[in-house]
């Protein structure tokens, strides 16, 4: 047994970088917070490779100046100077506010980078107000807030928690495109928190692993199985806790959404996954799924 | 012709005997020598069980990543995880002339690995930990 533990160290902090920087040591991994203080044109070009060209072709988005064949603007991208982050949105057509796509990185304490939000969604598809409650709040997801209603109607629908829309299902391409980024900005990796059982499962596909929650992960599996309390716990008494929900990923999802993990006195909190650059984790807590 | 077998799992005591296996399935393919695959294994479940017990106490347990890579003289085996760091340098030496009843509880995993590897290195960031150790081989007069 190994005795002495040394906990993580302090996070050093992190330091601007001018042009001369990204031209100096190839293998030292560079800051969001440094690329943002680059000038808006090369920030632009190195930002643009985040998001896939297969999702701009899909809605005739030029690549190159992120207009649709009307010259109307369809790509906003947010990298201010002194902020360590990035926001990449696009939307379809000419309501800014009908966002399909909207990813945003970040720098962590660690010197790392998090992958704080991705959503890809389908703006042709129908949408449920399941981010917003009946009183107008912002429901964050169903975190905060739930609007009951239209969640039925999503699940119903066959969408995940969380989500107004069906997706986009390109995740895949937008992680080898975050990769290829972030490869060339010499990081090894990249964290980020599943919103739902649904996102851990599509990332364990995509390749991650747990810095946190891989044996959450597995005892979840275990007590959906007949006999666990999981199982026992699908009642019918919502209609996010049907028999039957246990054996898909979604099923399960809705219930988690729904609290059932009270039943086994743990909450769908706390889980932070990891992707390793070029490396699949090969990580798989539901086996034989059914979506 | 290297080849390269992993598996992940979670860190819990109930990984270990599927960690073991796993480098018994890959040795197995490769007619690895008894006395190496029991060094292997022993190995391999010291430095999980102390990832298991120390790397992410307190924090709800991640994944251990497993690889096995098999060359033509050597054996490399290289296990991932994501808790705290842990800096083998800074372990005390155990003290094995000691009598039993003298000595204190555990220590002797890393001493066991380096008893029985021909290297060991480890490695550490924001981004994981990760412990190599290698064991040479004899391919000619295995295979």
């Amino acid at each position: 047994m190994f005795k002495r533990l040394r906990v993580k160290p302090e996070p050093t902090p992190s330091v601007d970088i001018s042009v001369s920087q990204l031209i100096g040591d190839a293998s030292l991994p560079v800051t969001i917070k440094a690329l943002n203080s680059l000038p808006e044109n090369p920030k632009l070009r190195l930002y643009r490779t985040l998001i896939p060209l297969q999702v701009l072709a899909e809605f005739d988005i030029n690549p190159r100046t992120w207009k649709n064949p009307d010259k109307l603007q369809q790509v906003k991208l947010e990298a201010e100077a002194g902020s360590d982050k990035v926001r990449i949105t696009a939307w379809y057509r000419e309501d800014a506010g009908n966002e399909f796509f909207y990813l945003e990185l970040a720098d962590n304490p660690f010197n790392g980078i998090d992958l704080n939000f991705l959503v890809a969604n389908n703006p042709l598809a129908e949408r449920f107000r399941t981010d917003f409650d009946d009183a107008g709040n912002e429901t964050l997801f169903g975190t905060v807030h739930r609007n009951l209603a239209e969640e039925e109607k999503a699940m119903r629908a066959g969408l995940a928690p969380g989500q107004t829309r069906e997706g986009l299902r390109c995740s895949h391409i937008v992680f080898n495109h975050i990769e290829t980024f972030l490869t060339m900005m010499a990081h090894h990796a990249f964290f980020l928190e599943p919103l739902s059982y649904v996102s851990a499962w599509i990332f364990e596909k995509r390749g991650f692993a747990y810095s946190k929650g891989h044996q959450l992960m597995d005892l979840i599996h275990k007590e959906f199985q007949p006999g666990g309390e999981l199982h026992k716990a699908l009642d019918g008494s919502t209609p996010f806790r049907q028999p039957g929900q246990w054996s898909t990923v979604r099923g399960r999802a809705w219930a988690i959404h729904d609290g059932i993990l009270e039943r086994i006195d743990r909450k769908w909190d706390d889980l932070k996954m990891i992707k390793q650059i070029g490396r699949h984790a090969g990580v798989n807590t539901f086996p034989d799924a059914k979506y | 012709m290297t080849q390269r077998f992993q598996i992940t799992r979670a860190a819990e005591l109930e990984s270990l005997k599927i960690f073991r296996d796993f480098i018994t399935e890959c040795c197995a393919r490769y007619n690895i020598p008894s006395d190496v695959v029991l060094e292997l294994k022993l190995a391999v479940d010291e430095a999980c069980t102390n990832i298991i017990e120390h790397g992410y106490k307190g924090m709800d347990p991640g994944s251990i990543i497993l690889s096995f890579r098999i060359e033509s003289d050597r054996i490399l085996v290289q296990i991932t995880d994501f808790g705290h760091v842990f800096e083998p340098a800074d372990a005390p030496k155990p003290d094995i002339e000691a009598a039993l009843e003298d000595r204190p509880l555990g220590g002797l995993g890393l001493f066991l690995i380096y008893q029985t590897m021909d290297n060991i290195d480890y490695q550490s960031s924001g981004d994981g930990n990760t412990l190599t150790f290698t064991k040479y081989i004899n391919r000619e007069t295995n295979s």
